[in-house]
């Protein structure tokens, strides 16, 4: 059983790891990358359609004007961590909040 | 023959007769009077003289009609301008407002009431927790965050969270120090109290199978694939302590660990991870492991440890359904190797076993947002069903609840709560005991 149990561990460990490596090797460095960044349906939409379908997954999303411009941005990089936002969204998501604020 | 030679000669005369007559008429002089001549070229003059003067008008017409042009633009540069100066105007004074520059105070709050039936609690509660996000630079980012809870006569304090991030890339984010466990999808994404639609928090996932927080390092970020998306996170972390001690732990803590193990009891490392995977943007389905070795703080025996975890969360803002469909759901399970608990007969051992558990729960919650009126679209209605199935252990007790709940949302992030939960509970120590449940939740 324990040989087992390390056996998953170790092949999803190592699952994990090898896809890390992969997305540190083909990322571009620096993480300005939006324009980089592989082109997907997903990350295509726009700033309030990425705002509403992101933060909606797990919560209602704050009114528009509760934070100013400055406070975005540093709640958008919160999240980006939090809900592995990627660049593109991330960059999106705050483009329309400073618009509509 | 001699007839139509002579129509010919016939026709080419006439023509010949009709081409000099329009010749004649075209050299034609005519003559008119001196007086009637005079007047035509009077006419002539003052037309003309009229004809330079339109033509003056109009050029000047033309000047003042370019002037007004410039003028225009002008004036809607200027606008533009004064638009220009009273946004950033504005800009500055939102900057010169305290907290809004690169640091920010948010967190969440509740007060609540809980009754239990059969001799249970009956109390009221507060708690509070602040969390300061303060960014450093484009790249680097500070999480801190306190929970404070009433707790016997006092108050206590605990570090739930202070994560410095590292932004590497587009799809490499590095954090290191005590973050909550990303392979738990209920504890790092729904547990906050304004987010859970629940007084309570689930059985399993929180405060039962899984650690809610870790503390080491970790790698995480979202990398589009196509039309879907994956987010992952790696991390590295003290491992749990084992429980054997039947003086400090109840007989059903036997054989499950202690995950909050700051002094990293027994020099265990744990790893771990999850990956989600977003097929659409309303669906999300997760994997997440944690393995590590782990030893009660006493003595050096080790047994393995090996988390896991399913997720799936679908949340659907439905124009036909007129609100928004919330539905969640996981599912733990831990496997602790075997152990010898209670050698000395404390407690009636020796126990022997190993020590597999299991539990989640599914839950739906359902808005009305679309529906028109001011009062019945804050209205949530919510239905949970957890368990935690640890009877396979000698001294464990299966726990099954049923929860219904009525939300009543005061705005986006303030919240009223109120639920009744049907407890069930099978094994040596069971009990059972439904609880009424009534809290007020706010985000800030």
């Amino acid at each position: 059983m324990n040989r087992k149990i390390k056996l998953s561990a170790a092949i999803a460990a190592l699952a994990l790891a090898g896809a890390g490596s992969i997305l540190v090797g083909c990322s571009t460095p620096g993480g300005k990358g939006a324009a980089a960044t592989p082109k997907s349906a997903l990350v295509e939409r726009g700033g309030a359609e990425l705002w509403a379908e992101n933060c909606g997954h797990c919560h209602n999303s704050r009114s528009l004007d509760s934070l100013s411009d400055a406070q975005w941005e540093v709640a958008a990089m919160h999240m980006r961590v939090r809900a592995n936002l990627t660049a593109q969204e991330h960059d999106k998501i705050l483009a329309f909040l400073k618009s509509a604020n | 023959m001699k007839s139509r030679k002579s129509i010919v000669a016939v026709s080419l005369l006439a023509a010949a007769t009709m081409g000099m007559a329009q010749e004649q008429a075209d050299k034609e002089v005519v003559t008119i009077p001196k007086e009637q001549y005079q007047k035509l070229l009077d006419e002539h003059r003052m037309l003309v003289e009229e004809m330079k003067e339109m033509k003056a008008f109009k050029a000047k017409f033309e000047e003042s009609r370019a002037k007004a042009l410039t003028q225009q633009a002008d004036t809607d540069q200027a606008l533009d301008q004064l638009t220009k100066d009273t946004r950033d105007a504005k800009a500055l004074a939102k900057e010169a407002l305290p907290g809004t520059s690169k640091l920010l105070l948010t967190g969440y709050g509740t007060a609540g009431f809980n009754s239990q039936e059969r001799g249970g609690d009956r109390k009221f509660y507060a708690t509070f927790n602040p969390l300061l996000v303060w960014k450093l630079s484009d790249k680097l980012l500070f999480e801190g965050e306190f929970e404070a809870q009433l707790e016997g006569g006092g108050t206590s304090l605990a570090l739930e969270m202070a994560q410095l991030s590292y932004v590497a890339n587009d799809y490499v984010t590095i954090g290191a120090g005590k973050f909550l466990n990303p392979m738990n999808y209920f504890v790092e994404r729904q547990h906050m109290a304004w987010v859970n639609k629940l007084p309570d928090k689930p059985l399993a996932v929180y405060d039962g199978l899984l650690p809610e927080t870790q503390v080491g390092m970790q790698v995480r970020g979202g990398v589009p694939v196509g039309s879907t998306k994956f987010g992952y996170a790696l991390y590295a972390a003290n491992a749990s302590a084992l429980n054997v001690d039947t003086g400090t732990f109840a007989p059903e803590e036997l054989g499950t660990t202690t995950f909050d193990n700051f002094d990293n009891v027994g020099r265990h490392i744990a790893v771990g991870g999850r990956i989600g995977f977003l097929p659409f943007p309303e669906l999300e389905v997760g994997y997440g492991f944690q393995f590590s070795d782990v030893a009660p703080p006493q003595n050096g025996d080790t047994v393995n440890a090996f988390l896991q975890s399913v997720d799936l969360s679908y949340v659907r803002d439905s124009a036909t359904l007129k609100g928004v469909v919330n539905f969640k759901a996981q599912w733990a399970w831990s496997h602790i190797g075997g152990f010898v608990y209670d050698p000395g007969a404390a407690i009636g051992g020796p126990f022997v076993f190993d020590n597999s558990r299991s539990g989640g729960y599914v839950q739906v919650a359902y808005r009305p947002s679309r529906v028109e009126g001011p009062v019945l679209k804050n209205f949530e209605p919510v239905f949970r069903y957890d368990m935690l199935n640890q009877a396979k252990t000698p001294t464990g007790v299966d726990e099954t609840r049923y929860t219904l709940g009525l939300n009543y949302w005061l705005g986006p992030m303030s919240v009223v709560k109120a639920a009744y939960v049907f407890d069930q509970q099978n094994g040596p120590n069971a009990d059972r005991r439904n609880t009424v449940e009534l809290q007020f939740a706010t985000g800030f």
